[in-house]
């Protein structure tokens, strides 16, 4: 069913603008994480360097969302699914700004690593990366969509990109000590992966920013819930 | 307007009559039962089956559209509609702590007493401050100076005009701003120490600072008071009252927690309302 329009117009138009401009981020996240792994995976310098570059609009970006949000709160004071619309949209941009500053930091780290002869271990990152990225691209289809089921689904699928990670983190260690003549790289491999971990977690969170603005539920936390 | 206290029933009128006294309420209550209430005027029927349970010492909102029946069923609750020719409850009643208020030969006055009322626009008398807070008591027969004068105090601390005004309680009511003088309102309903206070837009016609001041004054009194306030300001409503009604069309359509009603309403019509997607 479509949703009536507001009496206002200006805030329809406001909050499409916030919107979009979250939208607008995630496609930047997005490519600047595509451009950073392909830097790792390729040892495309290139791509690195535009990856970190990209990383300056989406700051703007998030300052952008951040100015739009307080002003619709300030102008419009809204309630109910429009305010929780306002509230997730900004929590979105924030999770996306740091995502794309994981972007960064695996751009720098690739550019570190295609100093050095190639390590067969970089391997070790691709399935962690097809991981993440299904997590946030099914995170922000939830959240375009109010598909509350995807984004509950999304939840769960971190602990397997945990797994991944300290599976990753035990195997490069194990080389460190084997070839130590590399540790750098090992090292720098084991903060990539860190980062994608880290990229899953904010998947996550926008996950349940998203179940949150459909839902009104916060599903934050739960596991700390149950156990208390 | 005419104010609870102007009602034409006296009570000297009443007492002729002999009318049942209401009873009092016991210590820490003051709740109100709408229980299945049909309201017409004349053939046209205003209000449909409308249940809702108004709990004491808290403030209930009544939130809906212009001709939602909202301040008809706040008027219901001390009878204020028995003064409109046609005006009737066709079915359902309204009990206050266990007791019918549309029962034959209930102390009319008496029930208006328990249940003062504020007004959308303030209305205090052609009198001095003084005289406007102590005209309740007066009326019901109290003379003696010094309880007169403790009552009229306590009653404008009460409604926080005491310091504004304790220096000149013999001027002119009229010589108020807007917002002191829906506090001297206030504090006027105060005086006859009711149970129940019912707020018909009390600050539709005061600026920020003044609406800030009352919005403060009804936090305060839900402590001893329980209160029933219609609002076209959601924004008040939000911060005013733990209990949300909406009304569309003489239904009600939704009551809850007003933190429930403004962050997550059950219905879609509340949705649509509340967020500006009416109509």
């Amino acid at each position: 069913m479509t949703e009536p329009r507001h009496i206002l117009a200006t805030f329809d138009e406001a909050l499409t603008s916030l919107r979009n401009n979250v939208l607008m981020m995630s496609s930047l996240t997005e490519r600047s994480l595509d451009r950073a792994i392909c830097g790792l995976l390729q040892r495309d310098d290139e791509a690195c360097a535009i990856a970190i570059a990209d990383d300056e609009e989406i700051d703007q970006l998030e300052k952008q969302v951040d100015h739009d949000g307080i002003d619709l709160l300030l102008r419009f004071q809204p309630v109910a699914s429009d305010l929780r619309r306002v509230v997730s949209a900004m929590k979105l941009s924030s999770n996306l700004e740091r995502m794309a500053d994981q972007a960064t930091n695996i751009a720098r780290r690739a550019r570190k690593l295609n100093q050095h002869p190639p390590l067969p271990e970089a391997d070790l990152i691709r399935p962690m990366y097809l991981h993440a990225m299904s997590m946030f691209k099914d995170a922000i289809d939830a959240y375009v969509r109010s598909d509350v089921a995807q984004a509950r689904s999304v939840v769960p699928r971190d602990e397997g990109l945990d797994d991944m990670n300290r599976m990753a983190g035990r195997r490069l260690t194990e080389r460190m000590a084997e070839d130590p003549a590399q540790l750098r790289g090992y090292l720098n491999l084991i903060f990539v992966s860190r980062c994608l971990e880290r990229v899953g977690d904010h998947a996550t969170n926008m996950a349940e920013d998203a179940v949150y603005a459909v839902a009104a539920e916060d599903i934050r936390h739960q596991h700390f819930a149950a156990a208390s | 307007m005419v104010s609870l206290l102007e009602m034409p029933e006296t009570a000297s009128q009443l007492t002729m009559n002999e009318p049942a006294p209401v009873p009092s309420a016991p210590a820490n209550r003051a709740s109100i039962e709408i229980d299945n209430l049909d309201f017409a005027y004349g053939n046209h029927e205003v209000l449909h089956k409308i249940n809702l349970a108004i709990p004491p010492r808290a403030v209930t909102a009544f939130i809906g559209p212009s001709g939602c029946g909202k301040t008809t069923l706040l008027r219901c609750l001390n009878r204020m509609n028995d003064l409109i020719d046609g005006a009737r409850i066709t079915s359902g009643a309204i009990r206050i702590d266990g007791v019918d208020i549309n029962e034959p030969g209930l102390d009319v006055v008496d029930l208006r007493r328990r249940v003062g009322m504020v007004f959308q626009k303030s209305n205090p008398f052609p009198k001095s401050i003084y005289d406007n807070v102590a005209y309740g008591l007066r009326i019901a027969g109290v003379t003696k100076r010094t309880l007169i004068d403790e009552a009229v105090e306590k009653s404008l601390r009460s409604a926080a005009l005491w310091d504004e005004v304790k220096d000149r309680l013999h001027v002119s009511g009229y010589g108020l701003s807007g917002g002191q003088q829906q506090r001297l309102c206030i504090a006027r309903a105060l005086a006859v120490e009711p149970e129940i206070v019912l707020m018909d837009e009390p600050c539709s016609a005061l600026d920020p600072i003044a609406t800030a001041k009352v919005e403060e004054l009804i936090r305060q009194l839900k402590q001893q008071y329980t209160i029933v306030i219609v609002t076209h300001n959601m924004q008040q409503a939000g911060r005013c009252s733990d209990r949300t009604a909406f009304f569309y069309l003489g239904n009600l359509i939704e009551v809850d927690d007003t933190v429930k009603i403004f962050s997550n309403p059950a219905q879609r019509q509340t949705e649509e309302y509340i967020t500006g997607r009416f109509g």
